[in-house]
């Protein structure tokens, strides 16, 4: 069936920073399926260039009210890493907590707030409030929780204080990690659990649409890598960090003030999906049961699945986080003070997996201490080009359908990936009423 | 709980978007007994947990208003029409309207609730406030510490 359509879904930019889907089919060819965004970190840079080791993480931190704690700690790991700092094994096991307090909290909101409306075709997360408040609530109770764990372990939860280079400034009590596990068991499990329920009765209105890429996540030979491994790509193997360059290969397109990137193929996928296609044998054996009851199977080619990898591990990141708390309080907390000596300066990487994706900081200091040269890649860069070929593939496959349903899968296509553009302004528009 | 709780909203590294964060800064500089002070930074969700057994609550942001930068406006958001944001693609989607009007329909709206919105100069990325948001911060101060000290009954430090 040849036709003629034209998408353009142009959000209200009252500053810069947010995505626009554009599709165009001429008599059945597709000419154009793209989105294109603004990455706000193209700022990195000239940001940090001449600080301090001491403030490179605190500035980083203030990128994204979202993503604060992600950027903070692979700052962290790139200065130690340039500086030649050594950390404990106190200062990993709570650095872990910290990131399983934020991937829960990220991923919670996201399944529940904006892949949840989609599935229940609501159109956004308001209607669900009348119809089913209990769910919304027990949403918020889940972020809670995930903020508590950021106020105890890093001093605050929006924009952490405690974790700076080398350690911690403020090393948790006893009490309050076993007040934390308490709450994981009894609050956070049996939340997660009704989750799955929940994310069980919407499984029918997922998308079905498949499309094999490149899934590019970090890996580590003990754990469900979430902090710290080597790069790896489904593609080809591993990487490691500091040769992230190789992997992420930016280049400009015409349609997006953002890089792309690629590395084997034209685009490749990074976030939960990637994580789980990668790593899926090392999550806990709970949330592997969950991802199956939710009909998430190994090697899943189907993008609009993230949001069913996001709970899957928001049910790893509770249970590992007891876990941790064990081991911290079997070892017993010791009152360390962060190693903050340099043995040497020049260039150092950090690479993490934050709730979008994998995440690149890469600094390079003089022998003051001081920041001469900064790069950052964010996830949500890292998945445009995929998102541009899912697109590419998927339009084609849905032609038949009206121009206001195609819209809504591009759309919801898009919100599956859970991009992140916060780092822009978000200004309140108020008019009053005379 | 605390008898008031002021909240700062926005961005430390986008220009005059940093008012709220600074302004709970400046306001840390003394010890008010009684205010919770809290900078959630750009992400206006967090609101949602420091509403809930609060009588008073008062938020800080920069609004665009259609005033002249520096106008500071405090209001009730039930008096104001609050645009509500388009983009349906990601997190951003749900900002301090969205936000509100959330917590209404869940009913955590303190009794008193007011928004103080400062009309903003630039929100370039820039570390530094323009002079008209400047200037408001310090009257901001300036009012609260005088609304502070009159609640207490007592002379405080006067900012």
């Amino acid at each position: 069936m040849s036709r003629d359509l034209n998408i353009n879904v142009h959000h209200l930019t009252r500053v810069e920073g947010h995505g626009n889907i554009v599709v165009n089919m001429k008599e059945g060819v597709l000419e154009t399926a793209h989105l294109s965004i603004v990455e706000p970190p193209r700022f990195f840079e000239a940001m940090m260039k001449g600080r301090s080791f001491h403030e490179a993480a605190i500035i980083t931190s203030r990128i994204c009210g979202i993503c604060s704690l992600g950027h903070q700690l692979t700052s962290l790991v790139a200065t130690e890493d340039a500086l030649g700092l050594e950390i404990s094994e106190q200062t990993v096991l709570l650095r872990k907590l910290l990131i399983h307090g934020a991937t829960l909290q990220s991923n919670v909101l996201h399944a529940y707030f904006l892949a949840a409306p989609d599935f229940l075709n609501a159109g956004s997360v308001f209607p669900l409030i009348a119809t089913h408040k209990d769910v919304v609530l027990r949403a918020l109770r889940m972020k809670r929780l995930a903020n508590d764990i950021g106020d105890i372990v890093s001093g605050r939860a929006v924009h952490p204080i405690t974790p700076v280079p080398g350690g911690f400034t403020r090393i948790p009590e006893k009490a309050e990690l076993l007040e934390i596990k308490r709450r994981l068991l009894e609050e956070a499990l049996p939340d997660g659990v009704e989750t799955i329920e929940t994310m069980k009765s919407l499984a029918g209105a997922i998308p079905q649409f498949e499309r094999e890429t490149e899934y590019i996540s970090l890996k580590h030979p003990e754990e469900y890598a979430l902090y710290q491994g080597d790069i790896f790509s489904s593609d080809s193997g591993s990487v490691p960090v500091h040769n992230y360059l190789d992997v992420t290969n930016e280049f400009i397109v015409e349609h997006s003030t953002s890089k792309h990137t690629k590395y084997n193929r034209s685009s490749y996928f990074v976030g939960a999906l990637a994580r789980w296609n990668n790593n899926s044998s090392q999550m806990v054996d709970e949330a592997q049961a969950a991802a199956e009851a939710m009909g998430l199977k190994p090697n899943c080619h189907n993008p609009y699945m993230n949001t069913i990898a996001q709970v899957a591990e928001a049910v790893h990141c509770i249970l590992d986080s007891v876990r941790i708390i064990d081991i911290l309080i079997e070892k017993g907390l010791k009152n360390e003070k962060p190693n903050q000596t340099p043995t040497r300066y020049g260039r150092g990487v950090g690479s993490n997996e934050v709730p979008r994706g994998i995440l690149f900081h890469d600094y390079t200091y003089d022998n003051k201490g001081n920041i001469v040269k900064a790069n950052c890649i964010i996830p949500t860069g890292q998945n445009l080009a995929n998102i541009d070929d899912d697109m590419k593939k998927l339009v084609p496959e849905i032609m038949n359908k009206s121009k206001e349903e195609i819209t809504l899968d591009l759309e919801m296509l898009v919100r599956a990936y859970d991009p992140c553009i916060s780092c822009s302004v978000h200004m309140l528009e108020v008019d009053f009423i005379e | 709980m605390a008898e008031l709780t002021i909240i700062g909203i926005g961005n430390r590294l986008r220009g005059d978007d940093a008012l709220g964060p600074v302004l709970i800064d400046k306001l840390r500089e003394v010890d008010w007994p009684e205010v919770e002070l809290v900078d959630i930074g750009s992400d206006a969700i967090g609101l949602l947990e420091h509403l809930e057994d609060r009588h008073k609550v008062w938020i800080v942001d920069v609004c665009q208003m259609g005033r002249t930068p520096g106008s500071i406006v405090k209001f009730d958001p039930e008096d104001a029409d609050m645009v509500l944001d388009q983009d349906p693609l990601s997190l951003h989607g749900l900002g301090l309207a969205e936000t509100i009007r959330m917590a209404r329909s869940l009913q955590m709206v303190p009794e008193e609730f007011k928004i103080i919105g400062v009309e903003p100069d630039s929100i370039q990325f820039n570390t530094q406030l323009s002079q008209a948001v400047q200037q408001a911060m310090e009257t901001i101060v300036k009012e609260i510490s005088l609304e502070l000290q009159h609640a207490a009954g007592k002379p405080q430090i006067l900012l």
